[in-house]
């Protein structure tokens, strides 16, 4: 690992490889690797999340969390969870929206500064998941505020996280 | 018992359930005599709508009395008079069960000492009540409920009033990446002198929602109500399915549950000890447990495919024999062993840290005791209750362990019993693995018995979890009642972090790691 780091300071390489034990195939990696460069470029280095639960049975909350730990790392590419909706880039909203946290988070929407992009992230998030059709969940995210983006996964694992960051990262570089 | 089986209408037995009915004027009395005379522990009352069956709503109380693996359920049919007596002043265990019966089917709890609403919100239409059969509600209701903007039936916060005494509301929505939930302290100076915590912001109808599907799709609603608890959830949902139906499954099936939710709680009782250092700013620490649970995922990965152990249970059995990975579980286990060892270590030697920890969200045996908490929160506070000991299910007879138990009820005491389960359920898991299990994985499915009921229940990391299933005249879902521990362990928060200050509430409320998904139901 040191090792590891040191040739990466010593040819000007940004990217610290993923710690032993995480399995990813080799094209992935590179799709990661590629990531910081995309942050770079159309963040300035400062990717800033604000994760809101909107009824999420807390699974998606979890991954989100690992992908702050010394595995995942997140913070490596320059992107951070911060704790207002005032500091951030991103809004990535979990679970179906329940009818009681509707309001909560249109509130959340509205206190983010614009340009703001909303990421539905989960099965929940996208359409209601299992939980579609029930009296007290509105279906999915894009039901109550304008969603930019989709993540899916039940819960979508921390490598699909990433992956799905980047690719809404390569939408927004296309259409700029 | 027999003062109260003599007076029952009638009784009925299944396997460790022995449902009684009486009459509503014995109601209040027979709960009494279990809970004064005989010690038993509240563990769930619900209602059913059984009107197209016996045309009555139905009240049950289930008690278990320790020493023994009985379940004693008294049974309070409601005919005309939707009025039933209030055991909350009496049991106060029962104080939310009451307030959610009221809500979700509008019978009252005549004597209850809060009749506030508890799992609607104020938005929610007056005298609708989704659990009942005939239950419907409109599309402008459902948009009004939506908004929040009106409030239908005001929910009044307790007031403290007095010199020098301030409110801190906080929430639904946090700062870090967790559930949402409203905190609202009464502080004097840092001091908290009074919390209520309102809950319910992720309430999805999840009961109502197992009535449209069937009873074997219900394994996946089961898996998704606490994301941390998939697999205890679904077994326990798995196991009263099987009892109502009378499969009786394997042991090789039984051996893979059992395993899998020692896995679970493995994961999570290390997880949760490191997450306690972010509540002390420990850095070093938190990322220590989280580095060691990311490695227990991924091992719930290689086995099953979810990092959250979900698509493994099925109604008669399970999936997938994961004893053929024997060795891979053997490798990841002995080496999270050393890990963890080393981390505890750590912990232990950090001065600073354990300061912290001693003495700070102290919660006393007798209140812990009066509102039915379960699980590591129980047995931190010396209640030596585990569902796995008390009620033994799967393969936990042949398994040797203790429930442990520390008598202080403190964050750090919530810690150890932690620490002492997670080294519990290493040496179980390598038990386990040393024998070989015969069976097929699932066991021949029958149809599913019109108009009977039974219980499941196991323990998942938090605490005990209880499903209570019925089936009607097609065979289909009439009621899927569910309790998970984190229902019976929110009441108990606000005792202990009274009297803490502010900036140790994060740490209180980490130590006791609740659900909100799995309480709002």
């Amino acid at each position: 690992m040191l090792k590891g780091i040191l040739k990466n300071i010593l040819n000007k390489k940004p990217v610290i490889p993923f710690l032993g034990g995480v399995k990813i195939p080799p094209e992935e990696a590179v799709k990661i690797a590629d990531l910081h460069k995309k942050i770079d470029s159309v963040f300035s280095r400062s990717l800033r999340i604000r994760q809101v639960d909107a009824g999420s049975c807390n699974a998606c909350e979890w991954e989100c969390t690992a992908l702050t730990n010394p595995v995942y790392d997140i913070q490596r590419f320059g992107i951070d969870f911060v704790a207002s909706p005032r500091h951030a880039d991103v809004l990535l909203v979990t679970g179906p929206v329940s009818r009681q946290m509707e309001f909560a988070i249109k509130k959340t929407y509205l206190a983010t500064p614009e340009p703001r992009l909303i990421v539905a992230c989960g099965d929940c998030a996208v359409d209601g998941g299992i939980y579609k059709g029930s009296y007290a969940v509105t279906n999915g995210v894009s039901n109550v505020i304008p969603v930019d983006f989709y993540i899916q996964g039940c819960p979508p694992n921390p490598t699909q996280i990433i992956l799905g960051i980047k690719e809404l990262i390569e939408h927004l570089k296309a259409k700029v | 018992m027999e003062e109260i089986i003599n007076k029952a209408v009638k009784t009925k037995g299944l396997f460790n359930e022995l449902y009684i009915e009486v009459r509503k004027d014995d109601f209040k009395e027979a709960c009494i005599y279990l809970y004064e005379k005989k010690r038993a522990i509240l563990r769930l009352m619900f209602a059913t709508d059984e009107r197209e069956i016996d045309a009555a709503f139905k009240i049950y109380t289930v008690f278990s009395v320790p020493g023994t693996d009985k379940f004693y359920i008294i049974v309070l049919p409601l005919k005309d008079d939707l009025i039933f007596p209030s055991i909350t002043p009496i049991i106060p265990a029962a104080h939310w069960y009451e307030r959610e019966i009221r809500d979700m089917f509008g019978l009252t709890p005549k004597g209850h000492p809060d009749l506030r609403r508890l799992v609607l919100h104020d938005s929610f239409p007056c005298n609708s009540f989704p659990l009942r059969k005939d239950w419907s509600i409109s599309e402008p209701e459902l948009k009004e409920w939506g908004k929040g903007l009106v409030q239908k039936e005001p929910y009044n916060f307790m007031k403290v009033e007095g010199e020098g005494i301030y409110e801190i509301p906080v929430g639904p929505v946090h700062a870090g990446i967790i559930e949402p939930g409203h905190f609202r302290f009464s502080a004097v100076g840092e001091t908290i002198f009074f919390l209520e915590p309102r809950l319910f912001y992720t309430h999805k109808g999840t009961e109502k929602h197992f009535e449209s599907m069937s009873f074997f799709n219900g394994v996946k609603l089961a898996e998704r109500i606490s994301g941390t608890s998939s697999f205890s959830h679904s077994a326990a949902y798995c196991m009263a399915v099987e009892r109502m139906t009378g499969i009786e499954i394997t042991e090789k099936a039984k051996a893979v549950r059992t395993l899998l939710l020692e896995l679970e709680r493995l994961y999570n009782h290390i997880g949760d000890i490191g997450n306690m250092c972010a509540g002390t700013g420990l850095a070093v620490g938190y990322a220590g447990g989280a580095v060691i649970k990311e490695k227990l995922m991924q091992l719930n990965e290689r086995l099953t495919g979810s990092r959250y152990l979900r698509g493994m249970n099925e109604i008669g059995g399970v999936h997938k024999d994961i004893f053929i990975q024997a060795d891979d579980i053997l490798k990841t286990i002995n080496e999270v062993t050393k890990e963890y060892k080393d981390f505890m270590k750590l912990l232990l030697g950090t001065v600073s840290h354990i300061e912290r920890l001693e003495n700070t969200g102290k919660l006393s045996k007798d209140i812990a005791v009066k509102l039915g908490v379960t699980g590591v929160a129980a047995r931190a506070s010396g209640i030596n209750d585990d569902i796995r000991k008390a009620h033994l299910h799967l393969l936990y007879d042949k398994l040797d362990f203790e429930a442990h138990t520390m008598a202080r009820g403190d964050v750090f005491a919530r810690m150890m019993v932690r620490a002492e389960e997670a080294e519990c359920s290493i040496s179980m898991i390598n038990a386990l693995l040393e024998n070989r299990y015969k069976g097929e994985l699932v066991a021949g499915i029958k149809e599913i018995p019109p108009c009977s009921s039974a219980l499941g229940y196991t323990e998942t990391p938090r605490g005990s979890v209880f499903y209570w299933v019925m089936s009607d005249k097609n065979g289909r879902p009439l009621r899927v009642k569910l309790r998970s521990p984190s229902y019976c362990n929110w009441p108990s928060v606000p005792f202990a972090v009274h009297g803490n200050i502010v900036p140790d509430f994060p740490l209180c409320n980490k130590s006791f790691n609740l659900s909100y998904s799995g309480c709002d139901m």
